[in-house]
């Protein structure tokens, strides 16, 4: 063989060695039908499942959330505890850059962190990573995480999307238009932002990392009327439509070219009960609890957009440390004679209860179910059913200021820790029912500092086994997504936190 | 000297205005930094977010701050965003003018005709036809109207986009749906009126110069209906403008109304106040031109009140 073609074909075979070589060329775009616009692309203050779905596409962080919210290694190779466990080292890679050209290093990658723990920055997350301590960069590729406190469960916090790796200098440079042109290292970068109307975004050139773009364009347009998304499914004006209400499902499951994707939601709805008067007695809990006919409401009333629950935190809450149980009965004759037994005859028991409106699915619809069922019971049930701002102010008044008995509310997180600790510790964040368990105390207490996951495994299955025979809640179900798909879509993923993961999308039109 | 009376009574309007639209905002129920902060988070969290929009200062620090907002856009900013409020709604006005004053022109042509076609063909099939229409387009509420227009056009037809705003083609439907209303008042308007002055002794003597009977309704007629219909234009398009609310949400148009609905979902109290204050402003200013263009229009209304 002559030495030219030799070198030809040995520089084809690097060529096709090469990770980047072998990917296809970004073809086809995407173009998705969202009910809520993100007001913001800036993960301080991104609360939308629609804003991490960006994140992902536009940012790297040290770690991610994986499709069963599982946690995955992005830029970090590795980490380590220090003995006293107050030190966390990661290490990650190097070479990359953000998508204005400048590096990323780990330099980069604690700033990012300290503008997040920043309170002075409006961060909504400041608080929830405080026990982060402080970021600082020891090596180009080695951060340190000097934490307040000892966080057994650091690595779930760095996954979350709110911990993406910020480009600190364009944002300072940019204030408040960051939040529309996020400089982040992803495959992709926004390319319009019509705030109200769309969010265009193609691949970025600067991406040099392992996961290049597969869409020369995704599209977000915002279509906050149900009956409007679901005509541009219907049309084929978009390919994928969020949040299907249950009226619609038959009509899109009727198209040629696409379908309703019913998937888990760790969404768990639950009837928060306050926990003083009548309801500081087991008896009458326990009599709430069974005498709701789960099944009937899921497929009757939520249009089988719901299943019935089966522990307080739903599926996808770290799966390998969540526990589940027995479907609680519906046995109204024993709720009765529960009642009967605690001193309550018929109709001389009355609560109230607080339900939004719009805020979950068929939430006004449900309490009214609910309150059906607790009437023929003997219980008096009065349903306050009001706007979501009231809602929000009813439901995080603190117990003794509360003058209803229960609240609907839905819990979706992705930590175990976060979620028990900030529902059942005494006296603490989102604790608005005022449980109080020194067991669970204790629990919490270890398990927040334990990062063997074994232990982790027995500390929050006692804790959830704890709540589950306690009853401060009545379980009601979990909500499923609905999700409208046209067929010309492959490789779509969906967490169970409600966050598309787009990044291997192919539109096959 | 009109207009300037005019403008001077405006001001005591805007300021009991500004402070209503503050004091009631702030009694909106949630709290914006709750709102924010979301349900799991401590109260330590919720205060931190709170003290940095400003939210812990006295009401009336903050009314005051309110008022400075409106000479320096920068101190106006969207608890949501961070962005200047000014910013915001300058980026979503125009879409919401081409909106109404489509709707209103619109409006006012189909109402015109449809009023003109029916007072010339009273008692005939195309009287009872749009006197039908006209009812149904008082009576359906936008909502409903532009659910219907994206079943038929979009869905079923085939003809126009359902939502968005990227193309001349999805202004139609928008427009279509907010100029149903004031085409079907226009013409009840324009048709009572011209029933009211055929049998005028001025119409009589147009006639007798030979003018031709399009001619004499018309430039005669139609001019007196005018005058009624400038008036009820200026409460058509102020309308517009609170209904654009609802339209814009249904057509997913990103204008002043998707805006407000964004903010009001999100507690964003700068946005909601600022905006609320804007559509004031334009009520002052749209009652000002209405005024104008009635004493141009109909001479007798510029003679000073005698007694």
């Amino acid at each position: 063989m002559p030495r030219k073609t030799l070198r030809h074909v040995l520089l084809a075979l690097m060529c096709c060695a090469s990770p980047l070589a072998v990917a296809a060329a970004p073809s086809g775009e995407l173009r998705v039908a969202i009910g809520i616009d993100p007001d913001t692309l800036d993960p301080l203050t991104n609360a939308l499942p629609i804003g991490n779905a960006i994140s992902l596409l536009v940012y790297n962080g040290l770690y991610k959330l994986g499709a069963t919210n599982n946690i995955e290694p992005d830029l970090a190779t590795g980490y380590s505890y220090s003995a006293d466990g107050m030190v966390l080292t990661v290490t990650m890679v190097t070479g990359r850059h953000f998508a204005n050209g400048d590096p990323l290093n780990a330099e980069a990658v604690a700033a990012s962190f300290n503008r997040l723990l920043d309170p002075t920055t409006g961060s909504i997350y400041a608080g929830l990573y405080a026990s982060l301590g402080t970021a600082v960069a020891v090596a180009e590729d080695t951060v340190e995480f000097r934490l307040k406190e000892a966080n057994g469960h650091a690595l779930m916090l760095l996954a979350n999307t709110a911990a993406v790796i910020v480009n600190v200098g364009a944002a300072k440079e940019m204030g408040a238009e960051y939040g529309r042109h996020p400089v982040g290292s992803g495959p992709y970068m926004v390319e319009d932002y019509v705030g109200g109307e769309r969010i265009s975004l193609v691949p970025s050139p600067s991406y040099d990392g392992p996961a290049p773009a597969t869409l020369e364009r995704i599209t977000f347009i915002a279509a906050p009327e149900d009956g409007s998304r679901m005509a541009l499914l219907e049309t084929g004006d978009v390919d994928i439509a969020e949040r299907v209400p249950p009226e619609a499902i038959p009509t899109i499951q009727a198209l040629d070219d696409a379908e309703v994707r019913l998937l888990p939601s760790m969404f768990s709805i639950s009837m928060e009960l306050v926990l003083r008067g009548p309801l500081t007695d087991a008896r009458v809990r326990q009599a709430l609890n069974i005498s709701v006919d789960r099944e009937g409401i899921t497929t009757g009333v939520l249009g089988g957009l719901a299943t019935p629950s089966v522990g307080m935190v739903g599926p996808g809450t770290q799966d390998d440390l969540r526990r589940t149980f027995d479907p609680l009965p519906y046995d109204p004759e024993r709720a009765k004679a529960l009642l009967a037994e605690a001193g309550y005859g018929p109709g001389q028991l009355a609560l109230t209860m607080t339900c939004p409106t719009g805020r979950y699915i068929k939430d006004v619809q449900a309490c009214q179910a609910l309150q059906g069922l607790w009437q023929a019971i003997g219980i008096n049930v009065n349903a306050n059913i009001v706007d979501r701002g009231t809602w929000s102010g009813v439901i995080n008044t603190v117990p003794d200021e509360r003058k209803d008995n229960m609240g609907m509310v839905g819990r979706a997180t992705a930590g175990i820790d976060y979620t028990l600790y900030r529902l059942f510790y005494t006296g603490v964040g989102a604790n608005r029912t005022g449980f109080s368990n020194a067991r669970v105390d204790e629990l919490l207490r270890l398990g927040r500092t334990t990062s063997d996951p074994a232990r982790q495994k027995e500390i929050y299955g006692e804790v959830q086994e704890i709540v589950w025979t306690e009853q401060p809640f009545v379980f009601l179900w979990y909500q499923k997504q609905a999700i409208g798909v046209g067929d010309d879509v492959k490789g779509l993923e969906v967490r169970p936190d409600e966050t598309m993961i787009l990044g291997t999308v192919t539109v096959e039109r | 000297m009109f207009v300037v009376r005019r403008l001077i009574a405006a001001v005591p309007v805007l300021v009991i205005v500004s402070v209503l639209v503050f004091w009631f905002v702030d009694l909106i129920p949630g709290d914006p930094a709750q709102m924010l902060a979301g349900t799991m988070a401590t109260d330590a969290e919720v205060a931190a977010i709170r003290e940095f929009l400003g939210l812990d200062r006295p009401l009336g620090t903050r009314y005051v701050m309110f008022l400075r907002g409106l000479v320096d856009p920068d101190l106006a900013k969207s608890f949501r965003t961070g962005r200047p409020v000014a910013l915001e709604i300058a980026e979503r006005m125009p879409t919401t003018v081409v909106i109404a004053v489509g709707g209103l022109l619109v409006g006012l042509i189909v109402g015109a005709l449809s009023g003109v076609a029916c007072a010339l063909r009273q008692g005939t099939l195309t009287d009872t036809v749009i006197t039908v229409l006209t009812l149904a387009g008082i009576s359906m509420p936008i909502y409903w109207l532009g659910l219907l227009c994206i079943w038929l056009f979009a869905v079923h037809l085939g003809w126009l986009p359902a939502a968005g705003a990227s193309t001349p083609a999805h202004f139609v439907l928008p427009i279509l749906a907010v100029a149903t209303r004031p085409a079907a008042t226009f013409s009840r308007l324009v048709t009572a009126n011209l029933l009211e002055v055929m049998g005028k002794d001025y119409l009589d003597t147009a006639r007798s110069k030979g003018l031709s009977e399009m001619r004499v309704i018309l430039v005669h007629a139609l001019r007196n209906s005018l005058i009624a219909a400038v008036s009820v234009a200026g409460v058509q398009f102020g309308a517009m403008l609170g209904g654009s609310v609802i339209n814009e949400t249904v057509f997913g148009v990103p204008g002043i109304g998707r805006l407000l609905v964004q903010a009001v979902g999100s507690s964003d109290y700068p946005i909601i106040q600022y905006c609320i204050l804007m559509f004031a402003v334009f009520f002052v200013v749209i009652n000002l031109a209405t005024d104008l263009l009635t004493m141009w229009l109909d001479p007798r209304t510029r003679q000073p009140v005698t007694r």
